[in-house]
């Protein structure tokens, strides 16, 4: 089943039908749904201290202001909505709650602390500025090292200090490996807090339907089934009566994929009021209270062989975790991932890392595109580079001689993870070949000083987790996340298709790739199929799309789903033409003896018959209707791979970084639609470019986060990204139905150490070791003057 | 992104607009563009009770040949400066500035005169308006005065507007036919606002003497800043490389440049002084 070889629409670029109605304008996001009549609409208070005791909630000027419906504080939802606990069944994991509305404490600036229930959004957001709420400030802790310090004040008096996770691992005997090794190689890398900035901010409508006594919210989501449990789970209702939907979601990057309180505010809301509840989020909402990511140090110690070959790696890796454990992941997704992850492609047979999370009174952390990856890898691609220094031999050389070779697949790495399948070598040296790197090198004058610039070129090697099953989650110890995601497929009595899936869309172009792999696999016309997702009463419950795993568990089911609807088409048509059911093949929207394709039925004839439209009975035995269902639970992972080169020159008279060309090399097995591929690669590559050199979310040491707006955090613009030469290598899963990996973060993963090493490359003359991304103007001209003296 | 409650004015003619000003006073604002106005109000830093737009005062759109130089009216958009040929042909300086003005979707609203009144320490056009000498034009019921840019400019976000004055319109003399006008800003990314940026006009005759130097700096204080000093040095003498790193040099000596999460006042400093070299040798060059 894994070796499909017969694909006839998969590989094809076929244009995005939903950009038909996306590029113009017409997409229905949530703030564009109708609004029942009498719908409550909500404004948050949030707090602006990072710490402080709550000691007073005069709500009375708010409520008096005409179109104010009520004003709620903590204590309101106290015996109605559980505290977020996120089940992190993980070693070295302490557990934290966070209430859906502050009661007692607040921890972060933004943190929720009323909720203002009113006739009109613009009423709600004039109350929010008469609700009076008396803090008692407490001292707050904004860093890791802050957070660390010995007379730190504790933010959760349960757990005693700020430490929130830890965790060690090594191989065995890993002390006597290190300690053999000549060359021992240290490193300090530092991640700045970076978000993901969706297009669209989150927002909800929640609509009450009286008759069947149920409750839709329609949110910005990439995880519907997972919020409509935490949904139940939390506000103690039955599953059955609450449906979550997706309506056109504008990104998601992983910042959707976890459930928020509004969430099930909203919920509770319109149980309490009988009525319809709204939520429309802003900027400045979006960037102080969903998840952030990053914001890691590496302290990494490289051993390694004469002729540049690791012998062993050991990894201190601190991480600020935020306020509280975003549900569901807590701050360990990102933290487990950095730490498993490094060893990447290369052939690291020793390694040990020790992991400390801490709490700090910032925002809570979580998931965004590349989680840990593109973290870990800036710290062993940078590595590389400087071993190449070190022993003088070139940084490609050095990757070259420590990668996975290809004769050495399926491999273990050192943390225990399979990569099955991988063009490590191969995509190396294609990304070699394409950006000229040799000759590149060869012209490379010792200073890098060229027409007035430092000139440089960097690599990043990255392999990138895909398709996590439920293996995968468990062993990060994520109890409540399924990994399976599921497909109803149905041939209509008319022939046509639907497909219905666990997943929801975020502007991926599922719509379009997932018509492509149920056409492809049913020989229908691709315009055939429609794809409905993204609606929990719809669709058979699934995990959702962030992590890279929609095309391989979403794709996967398809296509086993499909297998099953075809088996039983092949069956009807056996008996009605007395032929042996695998002798038929499905093409052209018909089915017929392979080689005869004059002599078949049309698949709406076999529809006639499932849906008992015509005279022809259905075979003895066989139930009435033509559809299946099918729940895919992927491998732990399947392991994508990809190589980024970049030629940078930095201007000493100003310390600003041009990006001169780009080179990706990109193998994420199976290919559905090379051009969504070429526009996931595009995209990641831009947040990237931009977590490289420009974006960071600042928080001063008071925990006031600086820049809540996107004047402030700075984003690229289209003009900031270079033209991507990209190229393809397919290495289709052994372990993943139909041969897919995933391919959304590589992207990202592979450009903020690819840019970084570039950099690092030009001011290399200078004698400047780069340990710390974004890589602005105003630091690296710092870092210049200083190398000057 | 809900503002407070306001009223909104839509005035046809000026009088009404200065009728307007004198009854409402603090309480209101001029809408030009809205570009940075409406922002603010979104974010409820800014809640005026009124707003008098000056969108439907078509006689204040224009670009007219004024005296000796170019009048560009309150309502006049700053793309409409962009397209101008009159602009890039006898005020190349603004012309050369306006791309880094925003980007071409705030530019089709955005006003020069709006860009003037806000007065952000990081907007491109004060710059352009003190090294061109402009002339702003304050009216009000009571009668009109024209003050320079240094009395125009009190501090960020500052001005010396009565609150019943508008900015009515902003006159730039015309450039000696020799000048060479030059733009230059450094930033962060490759749209939307700097962190430091230099305005420059000067006339240098063929053996390279400079006359009618301006320079004026944006991003190394509250306001534009204009480099007097450094024009004094360049004044009549020939511009030579020595000549420009001295310059460059005193120039930014003495600037205390404000620190922001995007850059210390160092490096505005550092990035003064290689914008003044840069925008010399550019005229050098040509
Ligand atoms: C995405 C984006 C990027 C931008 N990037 C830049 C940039 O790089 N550089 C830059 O300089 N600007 C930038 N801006 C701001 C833009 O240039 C604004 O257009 C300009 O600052 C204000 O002009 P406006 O006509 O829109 O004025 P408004 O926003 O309408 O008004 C601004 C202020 O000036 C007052 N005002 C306006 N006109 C008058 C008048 N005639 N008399 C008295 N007071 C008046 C208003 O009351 C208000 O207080 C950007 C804006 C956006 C949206």
């Amino acid at each position: 089943m894994n070796a499909i070889d017969d694909w006839t629409l998969v590989g094809e670029s076929i244009l995005r039908r939903e950009d038909a109605y996306l590029l113009r304008g017409q997409g229905k996001f949530v703030d564009d749904l109708p609004v029942p009549q009498n719908t409550v609409h909500l404004g948050f208070v949030c707090s602006p201290f990072a710490h402080a005791n709550i000691t007073g909630i005069d709500i009375s000027r708010a409520v008096a202001l005409p179109g104010v419906i009520d004003v709620l504080t903590g204590n309101d939802f106290v015996g109605d909505i559980l505290p977020f606990k996120p089940d992190i069944k993980i070693e070295g994991y302490r557990e934290i709650s966070r209430p859906v509305v502050a009661t007692d404490t607040v921890r972060f600036v933004g943190e929720y602390v009323a909720v203002v229930l009113a006739e009109t959004p613009y009423i709600a957001q004039d109350a929010i500025e008469l609700v009076d709420v008396e803090y008692d400030p407490l001292p707050a802790v904004a860093r890791i090292e802050d957070a660390l310090d010995r007379e730190a004040p504790v933010i959760f008096e349960s757990l005693g200090d700020n430490v929130i996770f830890k965790s060690h691992f090594e191989t065995e005997g890993f002390a006597d490996h290190f300690a053999s090794v000549e060359h021992v190689l240290e490193g300090e890398f530092h991640l700045g807090r970076v978000t993901g900035v969706p297009i669209e901010p989150r927002g909800c409508l929640g609509v009450i339907d009286p008759v069947a006594d149920s409750y839709t919210l329609w949110t910005t989501t990439q995880v519907p089934h997972v919020v409509r449990t935490a949904i139940a789970d939390h506000l103690r209702l039955p599953e059955s009566i609450i449906r979550v939907v997706t309506p056109a979601v504008g990104g998601g990057f992983g910042v959707k994929s976890h459930i928020y309180p509004d969430e099930l505010i909203v919920v509770a809301l319109m149980r309490r009021y009988r009525r319809a509840v709204k939520w429309i989020q802003d900027r400045r909402e979006e960037l102080l209270s969903d998840a952030h990511a990053r914001e890691h140090i590496h302290r990494i110690k490289v051993a390694v062989d004469a002729e540049a070959v690791i012998q062993a790696v050991e990894l201190k890796l601190q991480t600020n975790g935020g306020a509280y454990a975003n549900y569901p992941f807590s701050c360990t997704l990102e933290a487990t991932g950095a730490a498993r992850m490094l060893p990447g492609p290369y052939r690291i047979r020793n390694y040990k890392y020790d992991v400390v999370s801490v709490v700090t009174n910032t925002a809570p952390t979580g998931a965004y595109r590349g989680t840990g990856q593109p973290s870990c890898f800036l710290a062993i691609e940078s590595m590389m580079d400087r071993i190449g220094r070190e022993l003088n031999i070139d940084p490609a050389d050095v990757r070259l001689r420590n990668l996975v070779q290809p004769e050495e697949f399926p491999y273990v790495n050192a943390v225990g993870v399979r990569y099955d399948t991988g063009s490590y070598k191969e995509s190396l040296e294609k990304a070699l070949e394409i950006s000229g790197y040799r000759e590149y090198k060869n012209r490379q004058p010792k200073d890098r000083l060229i027409d007035g610039k430092y000139r440089g070129i960097g690599i990043c090697n990255y392999t990138e987790v895909s398709g996590t099953g439920a293996p995968g989650w468990r062993v990060r110890g994520f109890a409540k996340m399924p990994g399976f995601d599921s497909s109803r497929v149905v041939i209509e009595p008319d022939g046509r298709v639907a497909v219905y899936l666990s997943q929801a869309d975020a502007g991926q172009g599922h719509y379009t790739t997932f018509a492509q792999v149920a056409a492809d696999r049913l020989g229908v016309a691709w315009s055939d199929v429609t794809v409905i997702e993204g609606d929990t009463s719809k669709t058979p419950f699934g995990t959702g799309t962030f992590a890279s795993r929609g095309s391989v568990v979403g794709g996967g089911s398809i296509i086993r789903c499909c297998e099953k609807v075809s088996a039983k088409v092949k069956r009807i048509v056996g008996e009605m033409l007395e032929i042996d059911p695998s002798d038929l093949v499905l093409s052209d929207g018909r089915v017929y003896p392979l080689g005869t394709p004059d002599k078949g039925l049309t698949l709406k004839q076999v529809a006639e018959t499932a849906y008992s439209m015509n005279d022809i009975a259905m075979p003895e035995g066989e139930e009435h209707g033509l559809e299946a269902t099918d729940y895919y639970d992927p491998p732990m992972v399947t392991m994508a791979n990809g190589t980024h080169v970049v030629q940078a020159a930095v201007d000493p008279g100003d310390g600003t970084v041009e990006i001169e060309r780009y080179f990706i090399v990109h193998d994420c097995g199976r290919v559905i639609n090379p051009m969504i591929v070429r526009g996931q690669i595009h995209g990641a590559t831009a947040q990237g470019i931009g977590e490289a050199l420009m974006e960071e979310i600042v928080y001063d040491e008071d925990g006031q986060l600086l820049n809540a707006n996107l004047l402030d955090y700075v984003l690229p613009l289209v003009l900031d990204i270079p033209d991507m030469e990209i190229a393809h290598i397919e290495t289709p899963s052994i372990d993943t139905v139909g041969g897919i990996k995933g391919t959304a973060e590589g992207g990202l993963t592979g450009a903020v150490p690819a840019v970084a090493n570039a950099v690092c490359d030009a001011l290399s003359g200078l004698g400047i070791n780069i340990s710390r991304v974004p890589l602005r103007p105003s630091f690296i001209l710092a870092q210049i003057d200083k190398a000057a003296g | 992104m809900k503002p407070a409650p306001f009223k909104l004015c839509m005035p046809e003619e000026e009088q009404e607009i200065l009728a307007l000003l004198q009854s409402y006073g603090r309480d209101a604002r001029i809408l030009a563009g809205g570009q940075s106005l409406v922002p603010l109000m979104n974010m409820r830093i800014m809640q005026p009770q009124v707003l008098i737009s000056l969108n439907r005062c078509t006689s204040l759109s224009y670009i007219n040949a004024q005296g000796n130089g170019i009048a560009v009216g309150a309502r006049t958009r700053q793309a409409e400066i962009e397209e101008s040929e009159q602009i890039a042909s006898r005020l190349s300086l603004l012309s050369k500035a306006m791309p880094y003005v925003g980007v071409r979707s705030s530019r089709n609203f955005g006003t020069v005169c709006g860009s003037l009144a806000h007065a952000d320490p990081l907007a491109e056009l004060p710059s352009v308006a003190a090294a061109l000498d402009a002339r702003f034009q304050l009216a009000s019921v009571r009668g009109t005065r024209e003050v320079s840019a240094d009395e125009f400019y009190i501090g960020a976000l500052t001005n010396c507007l009565e609150p019943d004055e508008m900015l009515r319109q902003v006159l730039f003399p015309a450039l000696p036919p020799n000048s060479k006008s030059v733009f230059v800003e450094v930033s962060t990314r490759t749209h939307g606002f700097a962190v430091v940026g230099l305005a420059m006009c000067a006339s240098i005759d063929s053996s390279a003497i400079c006359r009618d130097v301006r320079l004026a700096a944006m991003g190394v204080s509250e306001t534009t800043l204009r480099l007097r000093s450094a024009e004094a040095m360049l004044e009549g003498n020939t511009l030579s490389a020595e000549l420009i790193d001295e310059v460059s040099r005193a120039a930014t000596e003495t600037m205390n440049p404000p620190h922001d999460i995007h850059a210390d006042g160092n490096y505005r400093k550092r990035v003064a002084c290689t914008l003044i070299k840069r925008a010399l040798s550019e005229v050098v060059q040509r």
